[in-house]
């Protein structure tokens, strides 16, 4: 017999958007249950640096946002779980399974205190760091998490035992298994989130060949606060990088790798981490490779303006080829558009500034039939007047489910399917 | 006096503790007398931090808090709630910002940057000492909400608030609602019309009963504050019963006797219309109005209708609202005379104005008599200005123009287009309208941002001008027959609603949010919310989400029937006071007024409008006022401290 739970709101994503609809929605008193996929809430926003065009630091805006969710007192959190099987049986009734994965610890008893990481002997890329350095087996997610507790990725496991025996908690438990709940809601929100391009898919831009050549989620991760290396470095050699290129429109605006749309938010974190590495690295030159610079948004061009000002190099073309040359340094062959000539120019980092895609398989959590539109984002029926409408009546979206948007824009929208869907509770009440 | 005060030392990941050593100012704490433990901490913010210092209140007994990291802008709230869950009073807690006044003010020198740190927590601990218990002050709030502006953002969220609950008035300044929306035909992204979003919504808002709409209104008074302000609206006359049924027949027959001819804004002025009017046939209120500014009451429509009266006179209505929501909108960018030919070239228009022609043109595109066949698009006029104050991009204009040429084309036959563009800002999805203008065989054409388009009358010919990035620099021109000047979102001008209601304005002259993440629809007059292109420019899908987002954020805020203010205010030493009117002409929000005590005038603080700003503070020449949470001693032992 499998555990039976009943909500006002099931929330899918903990991120920044899922968490600020939670937040209006519970503080309405709704009962709101997130379910999340990752070990942590936070999504991605709690891994990024300072955030445009305001250059908050964004762990600063995400964790008390994060903590006001996990406190409150109408709201649960499941994370590390999925959900599936969604079925509308009738106008606000929603059923739904979550299964939640083992965490092979015991969540209410992990301290946090690490010392299974120290004892544990296997290393793997951290993908929390975006496989800039290793973790262990068992780890903290990342130290902000939230809950901040270990976990133990049992592919990777050697089943040595060596944390179950450090853990002064006794908080390892090997024989959790999956648990399946069956929940029973009156309104869902989609507040999934969008996954990163990956940049293998372009071979002729060498990222995966060339060490030297690395995303822009990883230049952000050497520019947080929490930071892998507490300074700037390339990855081949550790040398701090004097000439860096970023190239925009990686994966995005692009046909022949399927994503013909702009992804909004690429050109504006470039011309910010631009900013914030010439506080890092005050000598290095830094040069972005732009298609169209988009800074649409309040302050956005204010802020471009001020790259530029600063002494941001930007050159109008697109990147036709990257090679490695000596010493792990990268030779772009560009069309400077404005001299009307093909170039080539040496950078010693390149910095793919790649772009947003929708998050696969999220209709397919729906029993009923969820609408997508052509670029796989989740389709909005009325998106004038109602824009967090989904083809589901009682089901919305919030955030970059629907679309690129920035954090401005995500907030807004999380904003939008709260007040939409506490309508449509109201209706019933 | 507090003596267990835990302090505790942020390093911001490393935003301070790369520039500021917080063991040394950790330690420096310790000695102070009164101070039981100091720590410092990774994250302050974090939710074990939290967890960590709500235990440390209630295992340690700790009677106050200092907190040592970012600006209280951003966490003030946060650790006070922690205060609060552990069972401390908010107000013994006092956040020192080591932050933006020390490691990033000062990551040029860290030892100075130490040592200021330093100086500022002892600054804290000495305030803390003297805090006081305080409570909340709690004052009644009105569950209704003004909604200014009646276009789809203002409807949109009038309508979601009347749906949760809330009273709402809804008020227009023009005669009929819709606003910008109304004046657009085919809209992007889901080709539904402007106007059929617009009745749309107005049917729903007319049935409604918790809605109460004004059109032709002004707000002309303000009195109050936060759940509680009283306006009066000031209704223009529409001359024509409400009541009366709307004979289209007898309608024309009173246009075409009105002898006012006046220029049609609705239509951007490239036509007139008369005194007696509506804008479209759909239009909503159905009645249509005399326009009150215009009408020279002749009386000749009066003749031909009985529900025609012109003896009307403006009427006053006074409302009581918890909070207010402004959904102004935007007005479009008008360049002087000369700009790109503007207003000296006879087929020079802008975007706006276009759109309306296109409307009005059922079978081909004529303007002033000739037939159009080539139309060139100037980009980014009003926005982006190198010298202009304008420097911000008005957002919608490159899909909404280009939108406009797809329709335009396929509209008309034989049709051209050139874009003269500074850079196609079309973000998003909207890319795919980019792609297909482009497919459809539109030319692009990119100015250099320091050789702007030319615009010049050569003898019957409009040529324009430019050097194009997309060709190798190529000096190219072309004769127009129609210029269309991509004019951007400037805001509408509200000067009565900025000093009635003290809205901040932005660099930008936009209204001004709080911050653009946490609260990007509030603004720091507590209960003014803003929504839609008032804000900054936005598309109308971006208008009605953050319409939506304020309708949720106002019903949160009035709708539990009472609100929670600070107890940071001034109070007034009844004795000491001689009345001499200094503090209320320094006080920004009208809050201090006089009264009788004991025989004499005295000074007295209206609760519900003082801020605590403290501008009353300095100007007082018999010190009778003193700043609860602020008060002289807290700030002159803090002072003292500070200066050791």
């Amino acid at each position: 017999m499998i555990k039976s739970e009943e909500y006002d709101v099931l929330v899918i994503g903990g991120g920044i958007s899922g968490a600020e609809a939670s937040i209006n929605l519970a503080n309405q008193g709704f009962k709101v249950l997130i379910v999340e996929k990752d070990l942590s809430v936070g999504g991605k926003m709690i891994h990024l640096s300072k955030v445009f065009p305001t250059l908050d630091c964004s762990a600063c805006i995400t964790t008390p946002k994060i903590s006001q969710t996990a406190r409150h007192p109408n709201i649960t959190i499941y994370t590390y779980s999925q959900v599936n099987d969604i079925e509308k049986k009738s106008e606000h009734n929603f059923q739904a399974i979550v299964t939640r994965y083992p965490r092979y610890v015991k969540e209410e008893d992990c301290t946090g205190c690490q010392i299974c990481e120290e004892k544990c002997p296997v290393v793997v890329n951290d993908q929390y760091q975006y496989d800039l350095v290793g973790r262990k087996a068992v780890y903290v997610p990342f130290s902000i998490a939230n809950p901040r507790v270990a976990a133990i990725d049992i592919e990777n496991c050697s089943f040595c035992g060596a944390c179950e025996k450090a853990c002064p908690s006794e908080a390892i438990d090997f024989s959790q298994e999956k648990i399946d709940i069956q929940i029973n809601v009156k309104s869902v929100v989609i507040a999934t989130g969008f996954r990163l391009f990956d940049p293998l898919l372009i071979p002729r831009y060498g990222f995966g060949k060339y060490k030297n050549v690395i995303t822009a989620m990883q230049m952000e991760r050497q520019l947080v606060p929490t930071r892998p290396f507490n300074h700037v470095l390339r990855p081949k050699d550790g040398k701090m990088p004097d000439k860096i290129a970023y190239v925009l429109c990686a994966g995005s605006r692009d046909e022949t790798i399927g994503n013909p749309i702009c992804s909004q938010v690429c050109c504006m974190y470039s011309v910010k981490q631009a900013q914030l590495l010439m506080g890092a690295l005050p000598l290095a030159d830094i040069t972005i490779y732009y298609l169209n610079i988009r800074s649409f948004g309040k302050g956005f061009n204010e802020f471009y303006q001020q790259a530029k000002d600063m002494g941001v190099n930007f050159i109008k073309g697109k990147i036709g080829k990257i090679t490695e040359t000596d010493n792990g340094n990268l030779l772009l062959r560009y069309e400077d558009i404005i001299e009307g000539v093909v170039k080539e120019a040496k950078h010693d980092l390149v910095v793919l500034s790649v772009g947003i895609l929708a998050n696969q398989g999220i209709s397919s959590m729906f029993k009923d039939t969820l609408e997508l539109d052509p670029f796989n984002y989740i389709k909005q029926s009325d998106e004038l007047a109602n824009p967090a409408k989904t083809t589901i009546r009682g089901v919305y979206v919030a955030g970059t489910a629907s679309g690129p948007m920035d954090i401005p824009d995500s907030i807004l929208s999380a904003g939008a399917a709260s007040a939409e869907i506490a309508g449509y509770l109201r209706l019933r009440r | 006096m507090k003596n267990k005060i835990g302090v505790y030392i942020c390093q911001c990941g490393s935003n301070i503790s790369d520039y500021v050593d917080v063991v040394k100012v950790k330690d420096a704490a310790l000695k102070v007398n009164g101070v039981h433990l100091a720590k410092t901490t990774m994250f302050a913010c974090a939710d074990s931090t939290q967890q960590e210092i709500a235990n440390d209140i209630k295992e340690q007994k700790l009677d106050a808090i200092v907190i040592a990291s970012c600006s209280p802008k951003l966490h003030l709230f946060t650790f006070r709630n922690v205060a609060i869950q552990a069972g401390l009073n908010p107000y013994n807690y006092v956040q020192v910002n080591i932050r933006e006044q020390g490691s990033w003010a000062h990551s040029d020198n860290k030892p100075k940057a130490t040592e200021k740190a330093i100086q500022l927590v002892l600054g804290g601990i000495a305030r803390v000492k003297h805090s006081k218990e305080l409570d909340m002050i709690k004052i009644h709030s009105e569950n209704a909400v003004a909604v200014v502006g009646a276009g789809v953002a203002g409807m949109r969220a009038a309508l979601e608030l009347a749906e949760m609950g809330s009273v709402v008035h809804l008020i227009e300044r023009e005669y009929f609602v819709g606003g910008r929306a109304s004046q657009w035909n085919v809209l992007f992204t889901t080709n539904e019309t402007g106007q059929q979003v617009v009745s749309r919504l107005y049917n729903q808002i007319i049935t409604h009963p918790k809605v109460t709409l004004y059109t032709a209104t002004n707000i002309v008074s303000k009195k109050g504050s936060v759940g509680d302000f009283t306006l009066t609206l000031k209704t223009k006359p529409r001359y024509i019963n409400p009541e009366c049924k709307l004979d289209l027949k007898k309608f024309q027959l009173a246009i075409d006797k009105c002898p006012i001819e006046v220029n049609d804004e609705f239509n951007f002025g490239i036509t007139k219309r008369k005194a007696i009017f509506k804008n479209y046939d759909s239009e909503f209120p159905e009645i249509p109005a005399i326009d009150y500014d215009a009408c020279n009451k002749c009386g000749e429509c009066a003749k031909l209708c009985d529900d025609i009266d012109l003896n009307q006179q403006p009427h006053e209505t006074t409302i009581n609202v918890g909070a207010v929501l402004l959904s102004t909108g935007f007005n479009p960018y008008e360049p002087p005379v000369g700009e790109f030919g503007y207003g000296e070239v006879d087929n020079v228009i802008t975007l706006q104005q276009f759109k309306r022609l296109i409307e009005l043109s059922p079978e081909k595109l004529i303007y002033k008599g000739k037939e159009i066949k080539n139309i060139a698009y100037i980009y980014c006029v009003g926005s982006r200005q190198v010298d202009g104050d304008n420097k911000y991009c008005s957002r919608y204009c490159c899909t909404s123009v280009i939108h406009t040429a797809i329709l335009v084309k396929n509209k008309y036959k034989g049709i051209q287009n050139f874009h003269f563009n500074r850079g196609i800002r079309t973000y998003g999805k909207q890319e795919k309208l980019y792609h297909e203008a482009s497919e459809q065989g539109d030319i692009f054409l990119q100015s250099f941002e320091d050789a702007p388009t030319q615009v010049e009358k050569v003898g019957n010919e409009t040529i324009v001008k430019i050097k194009d990035i997309l060709t190798a620099n190529e000096e190219l021109e072309m004769s127009a027959n129609l210029v269309v000047l991509v004019t951007g979102m400037v805001p509408r001008e509200n000067a009565d609603i900025v000093n009635l209601l003290k809205v901040p304005i932005g660099r930008d002259k936009f209204f001004n949010e709080i911050h653009p993440k946490l609260r990007p629809v509030e603004t720091v007059i507590d209960g003014v919310l803003i929504s839609g292109a008032c804000q900054a420019p936005l598309n109308i899908t971006e208008s009605v989400k953050s319409a939506l987002a304020a309708a949720s954020k106002a019903n949160s805020l009035i709708s539990k029937g009472e609100i929670e203010l600070e107890p940071t205010m001034a109070m007034v030493y009844n004795d000491k006071c001689t009345w001499c009117g200094k503090c209320s002409a320094a006080c920004p929000y009208d809050a201090i007024s006089i009264k009788e005590y004991n025989g004499k005038q005295i000074a007295q603080i209206t609760e519900a409008l003082c801020k605590g700003c403290g501008m009353c503070l300095p100007v007082c020449p018999e010190n009778a006022i003193d700043l609860i949470g602020y008060t002289d001693k807290e700030m002159e032992s803090m002072i003292e401290a500070l200066i050791s």
